[in-house]
C-alpha cells in the first residue's frame, strides 16, 4: 500500500525539481559562481607573489646598487650615465611596481625596451675597471626589473630577456679585451643573473596555478555539499508529505483490506470522500500554478462535482502569496464540511491584497457535525475559522488577515 | 408619466417591462419568471433595444441582456441610463469588473442569470420604484471592488456585503452579525447607495438617491458631490 501511496506524492512534490534538476549535472563547478571563488584564490596568492617581487626589485637596487653607484662614482667612465641611468631606473621601476600591484601594469615590451637601452648605456658607461663590480648595478638589479616588466606572461619573454642582457654584457666584455678570468666571471655572472629571477618568477606562476586548482576543488566539494542537503531537504518533505498522505487515506484504506469497513455502510463511504478530498487537496497544493489557494480549492470542488453535488464556486480578486501553512488552514477545515454535504454546495473565495476570506455554505440536515473544529470561533494563527448552523444552512468560514 | 420615465410608479398599475435579449429562449423564460408575480407585467420583448422601446415606450423597467449579438452593450446602457430609463442589466458575464462597469454607467441594478426567479422579481420590482436591489453576485463584486477610487464603504456594510454574498440568506446574515434582517439590507443597500457616485452622472443614479434620502437610508451630507444634482433630478413626487 505505501509503494500506492508514493505514487501520488512523489512525481508532484515541486521542492524536488530544482534537485532532480542539479543532481544530473557533472560534478566539475561549472557555473559562473563556482569559477568565481577559484579565480579570487588564485588572485589573492599572486597578489602576494608580486608584492614579493616589487619589494626584491626595489630594495635591491636601492640597498644594494645605489651605495656601490656613490662609492664608485668617481672611477666609472660616464659617471653621469651611470647615475642618471640608476635614477631612471629607480623612477621607472617605481611606477611599474606601483601599476602592477594595482593590477594595471604599464604596457611589457616598452617598458623592457627601455630597460635595455639602460643596459646596454650603463655596460658602456661604467668601464672596463667596473665591469664586474657591485657598482656595474646592471647586473644584480635589472633582471628583477624584468620581472615586473613581463609579470603574469610566459616565461620565454623573460629568458628572451635576459638571454639580451647576457649579449649585451658579452659584447661589453669582448670589447673590454677577452680575458679568460673574465670570461669565467662573464659566466658566473650570467648564471647568477638567470637563476634567481627565473626561479621566483616560475615559482609564483605554479603557486598561482596550484591555488587555483586547490580552490576549485574545494569549490566542487561545497557545490556536492550544497548538493546533498538539497537532496536531503527533498526527500524529507516528500516523507512528510508521505505522512501527511498516510493520515489521509491509509487507514480507511487499511481497513477497507482488512474487511473492518464495509464499502456500503454510508460512514465509511463518507471517511473515503474525505481521504480523497484531502489526497486531492495535497496534490494540488504542490501543483505550480499562478493561484495556487484558488487550485487547491477547484480541486476539492471538483472532486465533490464528481460525486454529484452541485457545487457552486465564486472567486472575487486574486489572492496574494500564501504560505502553504496559511494555504492549508484556509483550506482544510472546509473540505471537511464539503465531503458531508448533501443537496448543494457555494463555495466562495474573497481575496484583497491584506485579506482572504474563503467561505463554504451547504444546506444543514441532521446528522452529525461536519468533520472538522466543533462549531464556533477559532483562531489559528493568522487565520480565523467559524463554523455555525441554524437549521437553515451550515457555514464554515475561514479568514486570513495580513 | 409619459416624458418622465424616471417618475415613480404608484398606485395600483403593474410595473411595465420590456426585455432585450438575443436569445428566444432566454426571453421566454424570463417572461415565465416575471408572469408568477401579478405586479409586473411584460409588455414587449426582442433582440434591440430600440425596436423594443419604440414598441414599449412607457416601460418603466428594462431587463437588458449586456451582451448582444456578440458585443458588448455597455454604451447602450449608458445612454439609456442618461436618458432616465430603469436598466436592469442581466447577464451571464459575472466578472466583477463588468458589474462594477454597469453599475458605473447608470445600471440600477445588475443580476446574473443564474441567480434565479426570486431575485429577478425582487430587484425587478425594487428598479421601478427606484430602490436598490443588491443580488449576492453583486455584492460580491463591491465588497472585493480594487479600484483605488471606489467608495468608502463602512466595516459593517462591507461585513453585510461579504456575508451576503457568501451565504445568499439575509436572515442568516442577520444571525452572524447580531442584528435584524432589516438592519442587514440597510446595510447593504446604503453600501449600493455609495455607489452611486461612481461612474458618469446618470438620471437613473439621481433617482435612486434621491429615494434613498427620502427613504431616509442615507443622509445627503453622506453622498457630498451628488447632493446637487439630486436636488435638481429630484422627481416630483
Amino acid at each position: 500500500m505505501s509503494a500506492d501511496l508514493n505514487a501520488p506524492a512523489h512525481p508532484t512534490d515541486a521542492s524536488e525539481t530544482p534537485n532532480r534538476a542539479s543532481v544530473s549535472t557533472p560534478r566539475e563547478p561549472d557555473s559562473p559562481a563556482a569559477f568565481a571563488a577559484p579565480a579570487a584564490v588564485a588572485h589573492a596568492s599572486d597578489r602576494g607573489a608580486r608584492i614579493a617581487a616589487v619589494a626584491i626589485a626595489l630594495a635591491w637596487h636601492v640597498a644594494i646598487a645605489l651605495p656601490a653607484v656613490l662609492s664608485a662614482r668617481a672611477e666609472f667612465a660616464a659617471p653621469a650615465v651611470v647615475l642618471g641611468a640608476w635614477i631612471l631606473v629607480a623612477v621607472t621601476g617605481a611606477v611599474a611596481g606601483v601599476r602592477l600591484l594595482q593590477g594595471s601594469p604599464l604596457p611589457p615590451w616598452p617598458l623592457a625596451g627601455l630597460l635595455l637601452v639602460v643596459d646596454a648605456a650603463v655596460f658602456a658607461a661604467a668601464g672596463e675597471r667596473q665591469l664586474f663590480t657591485a657598482a656595474n648595478w646592471v647586473w644584480g638589479t635589472l633582471g628583477w626589473f624584468f620581472v615586473l616588466a613581463v609579470w603574469g606572461r610566459r616565461v620565454v619573454g623573460l629568458i628572451a630577456l635576459l638571454s639580451t642582457h647576457a649579449l649585451i654584457a658579452l659584447v661589453a666584455v669582448l670589447v673590454h679585451g677577452p680575458d679568460p678570468a673574465d670570461v669565467a666571471r662573464y659566466v658566473m655572472y650570467v648564471y647568477g643573473t638567470f637563476s634567481l629571477p627565473v626561479a621566483v618568477f616560475v615559482g609564483s606562476t605554479v603557486i598561482v596555478g596550484l591555488a587555483r586548482e586547490r580552490a576549485a576543488v574545494s569549490a566542487a566539494g561545497h557545490a556536492m555539499a550544497a548538493e546533498r542537503d538539497a537532496a536531503e531537504r527533498g526527500l524529507r518533505e516528500r516523507r512528510d508529505r508521505l505522512a501527511l498522505v498516510s493520515s489521509a487515506a491509509g487507514r480507511v484504506l487499511g481497513d477497507l483490506a482488512g474487511g473492518q469497513a464495509d464499502p456500503d455502510d454510508p460512514e465509511v463511504q463518507r471517511r473515503c470522500m474525505l481521504a480523497a478530498a484531502r489526497l486531492r487537496r495535497l496534490i494540488a497544493e504542490s501543483d505550480d500554478v499562478p493561484d495556487p489557494l484558488l487550485h487547491e480549492l477547484r480541486a476539492a470542488a471538483d472532486l465533490a462535482e464528481r460525486n454529484g453535488l452541485p457545487i457552486d464556486l465564486v472567486t472575487i480578486g486574486t489572492p496574494p502569496p500564501l504560505p502553504v501553512e496559511v494555504r492549508r488552514r484556509l483550506a482544510d477545515p472546509l473540505t471537511g464540511t464539503l465531503a458531508d454535504a448533501r443537496g448543494w454546495a457555494r463555495l466562495t473565495v474573497v481575496s484583497g491584497p491584506d485579506e482572504v476570506v474563503v467561505s463554504l455554505v451547504t444546506p444543514d440536515r441532521e446528522g452529525p457535525e461536519s468533520t472538522g473544529p466543533p462549531p464556533g470561533e477559532h483562531d489559528d494563527g493568522p487565520v480565523q475559522y467559524l463554523y455555525e448552523r441554524d437549521g437553515n444552512i451550515r457555514w464554515a468560514q475561514t479568514r486570513w488577515r495580513r | 408619466m409619459g416624458a418622465d420615465p424616471v417618475a415613480a410608479v404608484t398606485g395600483d398599475r403593474p410595473v411595465g417591462v420590456a426585455i432585450v435579449d438575443d436569445h428566444p429562449v432566454v426571453v421566454e423564460g424570463v417572461r415565465a419568471w416575471l408572469a408568477t408575480e401579478p405586479r409586473l407585467t411584460v409588455l414587449a420583448t426582442g433582440d434591440d433595444p430600440d425596436a423594443v422601446l419604440r414598441a414599449a415606450p412607457h416601460a418603466d423597467v428594462i431587463l437588458l441582456d449586456l451582451r448582444l449579438h456578440g458585443r458588448m452593450a455597455l454604451d447602450k446602457l449608458a445612454e439609456l441610463s442618461a436618458a432616465g430609463r430603469r436598466v436592469v442589466v442581466y447577464s451571464e458575464h459575472t466578472d466583477p469588473q463588468t458589474m462594477l462597469a454597469a453599475l458605473d454607467a447608470g445600471a440600477v441594478a445588475f443580476l446574473a442569470k443564474h441567480e434565479g426567479r426570486e431575485h429577478c422579481v425582487e430587484t425587478v420590482l425594487a428598479a421601478a420604484s427606484d430602490r436598490p436591489y443588491v443580488p449576492p453576485a453583486l455584492a460580491g463584486a463591491m465588497v472585493g471592488d480594487p479600484r483605488p477610487d471606489r467608495p468608502m464603504l463602512s466595516d459593517k456594510e462591507r461585513e453585510a456585503l461579504l456575508l451576503w454574498f457568501q451565504s445568499m440568506s439575509k436572515a442568516s446574515v442577520a444571525r452572524r452579525m447580531q442584528i435584524s434582517e432589516h438592519t442587514v439590507k440597510q446595510y447593504v443597500d446604503r453600501a449600493r447607495i455609495k455607489y452611486t457616485r461612481a461612474g458618469r452622472p446618470a438620471a437613473t443614479k439621481a433617482a435612486l438617491l434621491a429615494r434613498a434620502i427620502e427613504d431616509g437610508l442615507v443622509r445627503p451630507e453622506e453622498i457630498g458631490i451628488y447632493r446637487s444634482q439630486a436636488t435638481h433630478d429630484r422627481p416630483t413626487p
